[in-house]
């Protein structure tokens, strides 16, 4: 397993790096090469590495353990058909992360930045909503239940087409460079890991490279059933490219504007939910 | 290395049915992220100097 989680980090951070790569290109920029991203990662874990002198040393440190810890153990439960709720809650769980970085180091741009992950937190509503639809189809939170109930009854992007919609803005609102990025604004430097450098730098490199595969290949597995594994990957470049078009084409968003958006497509989803269920209940 | 001989130990005892899934899982959430800092830790240069970082005005 240990090899399929560092194939996963490296593929997820090739993914970014398209991302950059594709973002760049639509802005009529050269843009990085596409494995910038795993360059990033390993230039970074090469680099001297020290503390700063007003971080709490212990949750400075913790943060970063975590962070991959909690996406390993997406990462499995994805792979082990478990419980949606599980991979859920770890999204919810990293808005919690997020925040340790970001009050960890004592810097006021880490501290906004973590601030701004938990007022983003927002953004996770609707993916409660659509997992909720999700559940009134397939009857389970279970992943291997509602690839089976695929299998059976054909793609949910169908059958379910305003829950794939919404858990598509909740991918958005966690790649980088997007309207919904708030945490990484540029008026806060990096934002939340603003003084995560070196060693601690490159494992939330690996964080991230891990929670975007898990990202992209839990929407394909939820919304278009088991994939071969061809198909896995192009679907997963397909739903980069066209997050990067997302991303290159709208402004990032003001704090409280994000949130607004994100409150109104709960909104939406509520009364989607609202119909599913009137119509079970019929 | 002591992650990475954890992860892979519960990977072969879980694949002979001698540990359960549920431990495979939780060993292997502790053991990787170990791994990827141990190892990073391992071939960093060495460690700097603290410093203060900018606190605001």
């Amino acid at each position: 397993m240990i090899a399929e989680l560092v194939m996963a980090t490296i593929f997820g951070l090739l993914l970014l790096g398209i991302h950059r790569k594709v973002i760049a290109r639509i802005q009529r920029r050269p843009g990085p090469p596409v494995w910038q991203e795993i360059l990033h990662m390993l230039k970074f874990s090469f680099k001297s590495t020290w503390i700063p002198a007003t971080a709490s040393t212990v949750l400075f440190r913790g943060v970063v353990l975590v962070a991959i810890g909690i996406w390993t153990a997406a990462f499995f439960v994805m792979l082990t058909g478990g419980s949606l709720l599980v991979i859920f809650g770890i999204y919810m769980l990293h808005k919690i992360v997020e925040h340790g970085f970001g009050l960890s180091s004592g810097s006021p741009y880490g501290k906004f930045g973590g601030v701004r992950s938990v007022i983003s937190a927002a953004s996770e509503i609707p993916l409660f909503v659509s997992v909720a639809a999700i559940a009134i189809f397939t009857r389970s939170f279970d992943i291997s239940d509602i690839v089976a109930y695929q299998q059976v009854h054909g793609p949910l992007m169908f059958i379910a087409f305003p829950a794939a919609v919404a858990m598509y803005i909740v991918m958005l609102s966690k790649m980088p460079f997007g309207p919904f990025s708030i945490v990484e604004s540029k008026e806060l430097v990096s934002g939340y890991k603003t003084e995560h450098f070196g060693v601690w730098r490159a494992g939330l490199e690996v964080c991230n490279g891990l929670k975007t595969t898990v990202l992209l290949a839990t929407f394909l597995m939820i919304f278009f059933g088991q994939l071969p594994l061809l198909w896995m990957i192009a679907g997963m470049l397909l739903l980069v490219v066209s997050l990067s078009f997302a991303c290159a084409l709208t402004p990032m968003l003001s704090p409280f504007d994000s949130v607004t958006i994100q409150t109104l497509v709960t909104g939406l989803m509520l009364c989607y939910g609202a119909v599913l269920i009137a119509g079970v209940m019929a | 290395m002591a992650g990475a001989s954890a992860g892979i130990a519960a990977g072969i005892m879980s694949m002979l049915g001698i540990l359960p899934p549920w431990l495979y899982a939780a060993v292997l959430v502790l053991s990787f992220p170990v791994f990827i800092i141990g190892l990073f830790l391992w071939w960093m240069a060495e460690e700097g100097t603290e410093d203060i970082p900018f606190i605001g005005y």
